[in-house]
């Protein structure tokens, strides 16, 4: 499999579009196709949390004649993402598999997380630049039929990723019946958004140094800057210059202007007070429109898994530092979770051959270590009920809904009586292999983080050897370690009860 | 670029009035005796069928403008009353000229061939008077209906184009005790050839009459109790086009819209009738049609000339029809490659008819039967009634590729014949699409989707010209062959766009109308005149079918003014003038008439010594720029350009077939005396002949023998 073709399919606010991609190890990613229909999805799905019978049709319609389109580049392998709309639904299941049984495509709905990953992913896949670029302070502002996300890269790494639910679509249709009283329609808009943006001003942004902020386009974006991106920068000057001359235009006039619907159109006001208050708070010169879009994303990842491509920039660590600013701002110790981690990984890739889990779980195992500790900000007491649901209503970039309940999960009963699988599927709804995974990585985070439960990293190395059924832990300390291995005992009976394998610890005292 | 000043009504020359200007060029080459005779023949044939044409589409148009009180002047000034005004002078004298050749020239010339055309039959031997009559009982009383009008019987609807026989007859009248005239009518069958054989005096010659001529003789005997008064035949055309040219202006279909229920749906626009018919049949006929004494046309012989074209076809007179060319093989193809690996090796130009279609319809032949091809992608507009292409479609289709074919159905004249084969290739399993609402999709591309051991490859067919074998033999046409990935996305795109998916966010190559033609063509003019402004060398010359956009035409006077220098080959409708003191003195218009019907559009600008050179669908018209798909392509392909280039610079120093339009208007052929003649299409016929027999004896020099191999051992 030298060469492969590959379909991205996006189901967005509004439009639903598709790219074909040829993969290859030699160039990696090459667009062949491009096709995008414009679509309000986000329409019914952000006023009355449902889609019409007639928008699923066209949905499906649309679905099949890309189907077609997949065929005639011979396409192997496709992925179909539904963004905010689908989000937004009360039915997406019932409606994902209606698209299923009409048509044969699955859709997969992107967490808003998920979604924001694989967007920053395509800046990554198209532009070389990237990773010079987030040397320093960057912010990249993508905004949305639903909402928007604002994520703040600095030395490499991703910082912190909001998102806010202010996107162009569900501005309009909250500001609907305002807007005919009110000649000055972008006041309201931007009265109606200053609140949450000033708490991300607040909270997030502070007195960081932004120098660069990048415009992830969508259709709209595309449409608004045609003319002023052909360098892919727009600048202060640009920006103002069309801000001010779309102000007093009339949506039917921006429409023919741009040669769009007269709906779409009235998402142009929205979408362009979004991006100048924007301007204001990161006091941002120009904006770096790299024209990307989530297919490419989409298409990147899967490049990525199917080992097409190998990406200079590490999208893993990005996860991990999001990861660790949320721990650090719950005021999660720093070297207790660094001691823990070491643990954590060593028990890990000691038991690969029984545990049969993979990189990624590596990766959520990681995570979990990060934020085990998260709930104690808010309650001594109530640990375990307090990191679960601060990692449930926290997002973070890379990560499905379900893998972030995973990791909330194996927090919660690194402290709490583990429930097995009958309560936890009642209480979670999660299925038998997410329960497993939730247990392994319970077993191994309780292991671990006993160890260090004095939080000195006591134990200063660990060295772990598979014999048979039997796991020979030998434990370099430099102090006392009684307080440790006494409270080992329940945690070790756990560990082996969910790896069948016995633990035997072994401790060497460095001198 | 300010091209206010340049719009002024007297700048400009009314489209339809051009029009005519054309179909007089088509005339005169009727009228030069250095062609060989069939060949006028030929030329009279399609003077007339052009002008049927122009009446049902341009002239009922106007007609509807005037019904609807639409009174814009065009571009030239003129209300659609004016317009119509003059059209009747200029027709009614185009016509004279027309049968004036035919009585005067053509004939006696014909009859010195031994070729005898009799128009009236009183001038029929006994004997073929006997063979006639005989011809008339046997074929043509079967299917003839003769129609009386009287006070029972309303008149009879008398079919658009058809021929037909008027007659008085009179009757008894019982009541008064005295003679009365009635009105009767008998149209011509269509089912029966025109022209018919009759034996001739001579043995060696050939005598035909015309099938009217054979039923006026025998008018009696459909009216049999009654005596027939006078018999002479007649032809009508009506505004029977459902549909508004989309020639029109957008506000005048708006008007029209608004106006439907006053228009006149098949309203007589124009009688034919013979010279000498009486004088109380005429009236009848006027009162009935309700036609204007201008829309009348007193002919001097046969009506309808196209059946000349049936003269043509008769078999022997070769001594004097053009020997037939037969189209020469594409040099590049002259081999045993697979038709993808030749195009891998680099660009393919085809020029037709001087080269062969073949080609083209491999290209679709070769896809369908292809393993490794997935997907084949074609826009259809005008097809032959049996096409090879279509049959290659549905073949790739029952092979299981993925075929996907635009059916335009709203090509002029042709839509009964379209709806016919777009089912035919939905049976077969083609994904069939309509085109655009609104647009009619013009543009000529084929894109076949290959994969190959490097991956996806995409090869791609440009062309000006139809997919359709048959006219490939009679228009000149270009096209490319090309695997350039950035003419395949391209391709692709167009094919998103025909099917309704949002337009590109950029092209790679190709400029596309409606949306970004016209602008860029605006561009590309504009960047020579500020070349000339700053005393840079700047030229445009460009080869079209019809001129007449006023954007364009105001940006080229433009041009001329700032010092450009234009040259334009325009074969039919030009809207422009040229000498105009300031405005288009360095503007020059020619025009081919010949043989071929000039079909190409062709586009070179000098941009500063870096020229570029376009080719494709489009004509510089509005309908073109603004109300169809159409796409425009630059040639990059540095031996294609220069056979472009030779192309045009055959066809500028053409001193045969070239008319030079003048500064009043009217188009003169050049001075020959003293040069050496160039009639270009007969020299690319000539070039493309050697060409070819240049590359069949290479490649046998070049052959070699090849040892046999040893068979491979058995296992």
């Amino acid at each position: 499999m030298a060469i492969t073709t590959f379909a991205a399919i996006d189901i967005g606010s509004y439009e639903v579009s598709m790219k074909v991609y040829q993969l290859s190890k030699k160039s990696g990613l090459k667009e062949l196709n491009d096709v995008r229909y414009r679509m309000e999805v986000g329409r019914g799905a952000y006023t009355r949390g449902r889609l019409d019978m007639e928008m699923v049709d066209s949905i499906c319609e649309i679905m099949t004649d890309f189907q077609r389109i997949m065929k005639e580049f011979g396409v192997e392998d496709y992925r179909a993402c539904a963004t905010s709309a689908f989000r937004e639904l009360v039915n997406p299941i019932i409606v994902v598999e209606q698209i299923f049984q009409r048509t044969g495509i699955k859709v997969d709905i992107l967490s808003n997380a998920e979604q924001h990953f694989l967007g920053y992913k395509s800046i990554a896949a198209n532009e070389a630049g990237f990773k010079k670029m987030i040397q320093k302070g960057t912010a990249i502002l993508d905004v949305g039929g639903g909402s928007l996300q604002v994520s703040l890269f600095d030395k490499d790494a991703l910082v912190t990723t909001q998102n806010l639910k202010i996107g162009s679509l569900r501005v309009r249709e909250r500001l609907k019946e305002l807007e005919k009283t009110n000649p000055h329609y972008e006041e309201l808009v931007e009265e109606f958004i200053r609140n949450d943006l000033t708490a991300f001003q607040r909270l997030y942004l502070k007195d960081r140094d932004i120098k660069n902020v990048i415009l992830m386009g969508d259709f709209l974006t595309d449409t608004i800057f045609r003319e002023e991106m052909n360098d892919n920068i727009i600048t202060r000057a640009e920006f103002m210059n069309r801000y001010e001359s779309t102000l007093n235009k009339t949506n039917d006039m921006l429409a023919e202007e741009m040669d769009i619907e007269p709906d779409t159109a009235s998402l142009i006001v929205p979408t362009m007070v979004i991006c100048k208050d924007f301007m204001d708070i990161f006091g941002a010169e120009s904006l770096w429109a790299p024209g990307v879009s989530l297919h490419d994303g989409i298409a990147y990842d899967y490049g990525e898994k199917k080992k097409f491509i190998k990406s200079a920039h590490n999208f893993e660590n990005d996860i991990l530092v999001a990861s660790r600013n949320i721990a650090k701002r719950y005021s999660s110790g720093k070297s207790h979770i660094q001691g823990t981690t070491q643990l954590a990984l060593t028990i890990f890739d000691s038991i690969k051959k029984i545990h049969g889990m993979g990189p990624r779980e590596r990766l959520l195992l990681q995570i979990a270590v990060q934020l085990h500790d998260c709930g104690k900000y808010i309650s001594m007491g109530d640990v375990a009920e307090c990191s679960y649901h601060i990692i449930m209503s926290t997002e973070i970039i890379g990560l499905s809904t379900q893998e972030r309940q995973i990791i909330a999960s194996a927090v919660r009963y690194n402290t709490m009586e583990f429930g097995y699988y009958d309560a936890l599927k009642q209480e979670l709804g999660v299925d038998r292999q997410c329960y497993l995974l939730i247990a392994k990585l319970a077993a191994i985070l309780r292991l671990a983080n006993a160890m260090d439960r004095s939080h000195y990293q006591k134990v200063s190395g660990l060295k772990a050897v598979l014999k048979d059924r039997e796991l020979q832990m030998v434990i370099d300390y430099n102090k006392d370690i009684s307080l440790e291995l006494g409270l080992l005992k329940d945690k070790v009976e756990f560990f082996e009860e969910v790896f069948g394998v016995r633990l035997i610890l072994r401790r060497k005292r460095k001198i | 670029m300010d091209t206010k000043k340049f719009e002024k009504p007297e700048y400009f020359v009314n489209r339809e009035l051009s029009w005519i200007k054309f179909n007089e060029r088509v005339l005169s080459e009727a009228r030069d005796k250095t062609i060989p005779l069939f060949e006028r023949l030929k030329f009279i044939s399609i003077t007339s069928s052009n002008l049927d044409e122009f009446y049902m589409v341009r002239v009922a148009s106007l007609k509807d403008q005037v019904h609807a009180g639409y009174d814009k002047p065009d571009i030239a000034g003129l209300l659609p009353k004016d317009q119509l005004k003059e059209i009747s002078r200029q027709t009614h004298e185009l016509v004279h000229v027309q049968y004036s050749t035919l009585n005067r020239s053509l004939l006696p010339a014909l009859e010195k061939t031994g070729l005898h055309l009799v128009t009236e039959h009183e001038l029929l031997t006994e004997k073929q008077a006997a063979y006639v009559d005989k011809y008339f009982e046997e074929n043509v009383y079967p299917v003839v209906t003769p129609m009386a009008m009287d006070s029972s019987r309303p008149f009879p609807l008398i079919r658009n184009k058809s021929l037909n026989i008027g007659a008085l007859i009179s009757k008894k009248d019982n009541k008064k005790g005295k003679e009365v005239l009635e009105f009767a009518t008998v149209q011509v069958p269509s089912v029966l050839p025109r022209v018919v054989v009759i034996p001739s005096e001579k043995e060696s010659d050939v005598t035909v009459i015309m099938l009217e001529e054979i039923i006026e003789r025998n008018i009696g005997k459909l009216f049999l109790s009654n005596d027939v008064v006078c018999a002479h035949p007649y032809r009508i055309m009506r505004n029977a086009d459902l549909t508004i040219d989309e020639d029109e202006a957008e506000d005048l279909l708006v008007e029209i819209q608004k106006q439907l229920k006053k228009r006149q749906w098949g309203e007589v626009i124009r009688l034919e009738v013979e010279e000498k018919i009486d004088k109380r049949l005429l009236k009848i006929l006027k009162t009935e049609f309700d036609t204007k004494d201008e829309d009348i046309f007193y002919i001097n012989g046969p009506l309808d000339l196209t059946m000349l074209m049936k003269v043509y076809g008769l078999d022997g007179f070769d001594a004097y029809k053009e020997p037939r060319y037969t189209p020469a093989p594409v040099p590049e193809f002259q081999n045993e490659k697979d038709i993808f690996e030749v195009i891998r090796e680099g660009d393919i130009f085809l020029h037709h008819p001087y080269m062969t279609f073949d080609p083209v319809v491999n290209f679709v032949r070769q896809a369908a039967k292809d393993p490794d091809v997935l997907a084949i992608k074609q826009t259809l507009y005008r097809v032959s009634g049996n096409s090879p292409i279509v049959a290659a479609l549905a073949q790739a289709a029952e092979n299981g590729k993925q075929v996907s074919v635009l059916v335009e159905l709203k090509a002029r004249f042709d839509e009964e014949n379209n709806i016919v084969w777009a089912k035919k290739l939905e049976k077969a399993g083609c994904h069939v699409i309509y085109g655009l609402v609104g647009l009619k999709t013009h543009s000529k591309i084929t894109l076949v989707v290959r994969r190959e051991e490097t991956g996806i490859r995409r090869y791609v067919h440009l062309a000006t010209g139809n997919y359709n074998d048959s006219t490939a033999k009679l228009y000149t046409d270009c096209g490319i062959f090309t695997c350039d990935e950035h003419f395949g996305e391209d391709a692709t795109a167009v094919f998103n766009m025909l099917s309704g998916y949002s337009e590109p966010k950029k092209w790679n190559r190709l400029i596309v109308a409606p949306i970004w033609m016209k602008d860029r063509f605006l561009k590309l003019i504009d960047r020579e005149a500020e070349h000339a402004k700053k005393g840079i060398p700047s030229y445009i010359v460009a080869k079209m079918n019809s001129l007449c956009d006023p954007v364009i035409m105001s940006a080229l006077y433009y041009a001329s003014s700032c010092g450009v220098q234009i040259h334009l080959l325009v074969r039919g409708i030009c809207c422009l003038k040229v000498g105009i003191p300031g405005v288009s003195e360095n503007i020059h218009v020619r025009s081919i008439v010949g043989n071929f019907l000039e079909h190409s559009r062709i586009f070179y600008f000098h941009n500063g010594g870096s020229d570029e050179i376009y080719m494709g669908s489009a004509d510089w018209m509005p309908r073109n720029l603004d109300r169809r798909v159409e796409i425009v392509f630059p040639v990059e392909d540095e031996n294609i350009r220069k056979e472009l280039k030779h192309i045009l610079d055959l066809e500028f120093r053409d001193n045969v077939k070239a008319h030079l339009l003048q500064p009043d208007g009217t188009y003169e052929k050049q001075d020959k005396r003293g040069k050496a003649l160039i009639n270009s299409q007969m020299e690319f016929c000539r070039e493309a002949t050697e060409k070819a027999e240049k590359k069949v004896k290479k490649t046998e020099k070049s052959r070699v023998f090849i040892p046999a191999e040893p068979a491979e051992d058995m296992e």
